[in-house]
């Protein structure tokens, strides 16, 4: 059994350092299941991976079972996976077309919109029966250039709004080869890691770790390509460098590496394919060969959209809590697709996007666990979210968002506000 | 070149180290649409039935394969890496235990692994910097293959081995992990030795959650 915290949250999260049962205690992670996922505008998938009428994904909103669907018409809906009869799960699929969800138990069937439209022998509820009333819960839904997320919360502003500086970073991230639509549907890299949910939140805006949680991706680069290959910027006192952090807001974080990348494709991580394939770019764009190849790289923007997906490289990350101390990250691989961008481009992201998934994330994904080993240890209570705290350092920069040196802790500090305001907040969440 | 047994034909170089790897294939030159649509061919060879192995061929083609598996067991990488083509390939599918040549078309979709021979190298490199938190402490194997069966194919001069695998991993300080599948090999003929020119390792769960896939399997 868990005990709850002795402290009150305020406590808990102080300015300058956060308490380790924020990670460690288990009647903190059910409270922020259902406060803070579903409390927010929280992702749940792309608009690519439902390319038809009736196409469905199954996924989580916190742990709540959810179907993120399109009606005959095309339009979204997050409908809770749960039939009104009995409470078992509709749907059983991770992905599919369905124009019906029927429940395996008694035959209640849901139309993609989420309506109750069949109930065998029906005429047993009596006169006053009202299906109407009895469709699939549903979560608020929008969604921002293909980005879907759902909330409980009638509360929330619009999307757009909630996002703010966020959504021109998404712009940036997608329109780097202008007309280009994202597609996934590409294959995913799903790792399981032992440890909270918020150690990879914490560690998308960290520009203090790369060079030395990454030491082996950038000691095997330099010992067999030289310098100037993939993050060698990471290296060294990187207060000095180019790199920033920022504070997006409504616990949005961000590092922008960009202005470290003099020459995209010059400074990618080697991939399998690589000559050719810059042959045949090369040979059917000429002049606009290098703006296509630059593409193939990632974008040099880590864009953390509270509090579960992560846009960093060329891929989505998204975290998905299932335990206290257990979590599962689903990287979805990408494609850029346009009728002036050869699909050697995504040959060669395939390749390149396999690349920190091998060499670079197993390492913090170890690193994470080692916390929540550490941080078991009940003598020692604090977490250090201090850095650049008191240095002067910061500053409004792009975008009127606090910006800091890469190391800062700020995005930390915006993250621990958000969660905070969510986990304290008397707004009762409810299905539509 | 010490021939391991004159028999099986397999030549490791025991002077052969870490510095070679460094300095070889450092290009990525060969894979392009024609090497492509040859791992999808691949995939559709793969589904046919197998022919379980003569004795013949069990002393040339499985012999070569249980030798693979023991330099992995044993992290003798840069021997491992030896039993390779100049253009070969090792691919472990993300798509789940029967990939097909949409599912499973690399072109199109990433995987767990997909290394030509630089990439091999690269992980080989990594493995052997000594501090990937990954892999400290370091993964042990245990390869246990059965059901070695010969696959037909078009391709010339290639031999098509399939075959079913239980690998366990351990890590010291960590729950002793059971990955399972099968495994294709094509082996054909370079520099008058037999060797692995592509190597598929379908996972049984390639499409859920894996923890810490950093070994070679």
């Amino acid at each position: 059994m868990s005990h709850p915290p002795e402290l009150p949250l305020d406590a808990l999260v102080q300015e300058h350092r956060v308490h380790r049962s924020l990670y460690t205690d288990e009647a903190i992670f059910a409270d922020e299941m259902n406060r803070v996922f579903g409390g927010t505008w929280t992702f749940l998938a792309h608009e690519s991976e439902l390319p038809a009428p009736h196409s469905f994904v199954r996924r989580k909103l916190g742990l709540r079972p959810v179907i993120v669907s399109r009606d005959r018409d095309g339009a979204l809906h997050v409908l809770l996976n749960r039939c009104t009869h009995r409470g078992a799960t509709v749907c059983r699929q991770d992905e599919g077309t369905a124009r019906r969800f029927t429940c395996p138990y008694h035959n209640w069937s849901f139309d993609s919109a989420g309506a109750l439209v069949g109930v065998p022998i029906e005429e047993g509820y009596g006169p006053g029966f009202d299906k109407a009333a009895l469709g699939l819960g549903k979560a608020r839904v929008a969604s921002y250039r293909g980005f879907i997320f759902a909330t409980l919360n009638a509360e929330m502003p619009d999307l757009v709004t909630h996002l703010g500086p966020a959504a021109q970073l998404i712009d940036e991230w997608l329109d780097r080869w202008p007309g280009a639509t994202l597609k996934l549907q590409r294959g995913t890299h799903r790792m399981i890691c032992l440890g909270n949910w918020k150690l990879v939140y914490d560690n998308s805006a960290d520009g203090y770790h790369p060079g030395f949680s990454h030491m082996s991706l950038l000691r095997m680069r330099k010992d067999r390509y030289g310098a100037g290959v993939d993050m060698q910027w990471t290296i060294g006192n990187v207060d000095h460098g180019l790199q920033t952090v920022a504070d997006v807001g409504n616990g949005h974080t961000f590092i922008d590496q960009r202005a470290e990348i003099k020459r995209y494709w010059e400074q990618a991580a080697p991939m399998p394919g690589e000559t050719r394939y810059e042959q045949a770019i090369r040979a059917k764009l000429g002049a606009k060969a290098d703006a296509a190849l630059d593409v193939v790289m990632g974008s040099g923007m880590n864009l953390n959209i509270f509090p579960n997906l992560l846009i960093i490289g060329n891929q989505i990350q998204v975290i998905e809590p299932q335990r206290v101390d257990l979590t599962h990250l689903t990287w979805y691989a990408t494609a850029l697709e346009a009728p002036d961008l050869p699909d050697e481009v995504n040959a060669l992201r395939m390749r390149l996007q396999e690349d920190f998934p091998s060499f670079g994330e197993p390492d913090d994904l170890a690193n994470f666990e080692e916390c929540q080993a550490g941080l078991s240890i009940p003598e020692m209570e604090w977490v250090l979210t201090n850095r650049h705290l008191g240095t002067g350092k910061e500053y409004i920069g792009p975008k009127g968002m606090l910006t800091g040196p890469v190391t800062d802790d700020l995005p930390l500090r915006a993250f621990w506000r958000e969660w905070k305001r969510l986990m304290t907040s008397t707004t009762r969440l409810a299905a539509a | 070149m010490t021939p391991l047994d004159p028999g099986m034909n397999i030549a490791l170089d025991d002077g052969f180290t870490l510095k070679d790897i460094l300095r070889d294939s450092l290009e990525s030159t060969y894979v392009d649409d024609a090497y492509y649509a040859r791992l999808r061919g691949d995939l559709d060879e793969w589904q046919a039935i197998g022919t379980p192995l003569t004795e013949a061929e069990r002393q040339r083609y499985e012999a070569l394969i249980l030798h693979e598996h023991w330099l992995l067991d044993r992290r003798a990488f840069e021997r491992w890496y030896q039993l390779y083509t100049r253009q070969c390939l090792y691919w472990v599918p993300a798509a789940g235990d029967m990939p097909d040549a949409v599912r499973g078309d690399p072109q199109r979709q990433v995987t767990i692994a997909f290394d030509d021979r630089r990439r091999m190298g690269d992980r080989i490199v990594w493995l052997r910097t000594g501090v990937a938190s990954s892999q400290l402490p370091p993964s042990y194997t245990s390869h246990l293959s059965a059901g070695f069966v010969r696959i037909a194919t078009a391709a010339d001069g290639e031999v098509k081995i399939r075959s079913q695998f239980i690998v366990h991993e351990m890590r010291a300080g960590h729950v002793v992990q059971t990955l399972t599948g099968w495994m294709g090999h094509v082996l054909r003929e370079e520099d008058g030795r037999l060797k692995i020119d592509r190597k598929l390792v379908a996972l049984l769960d390639a499409a859920r959650s894996q923890h810490n896939m950093t070994f070679l399997l």
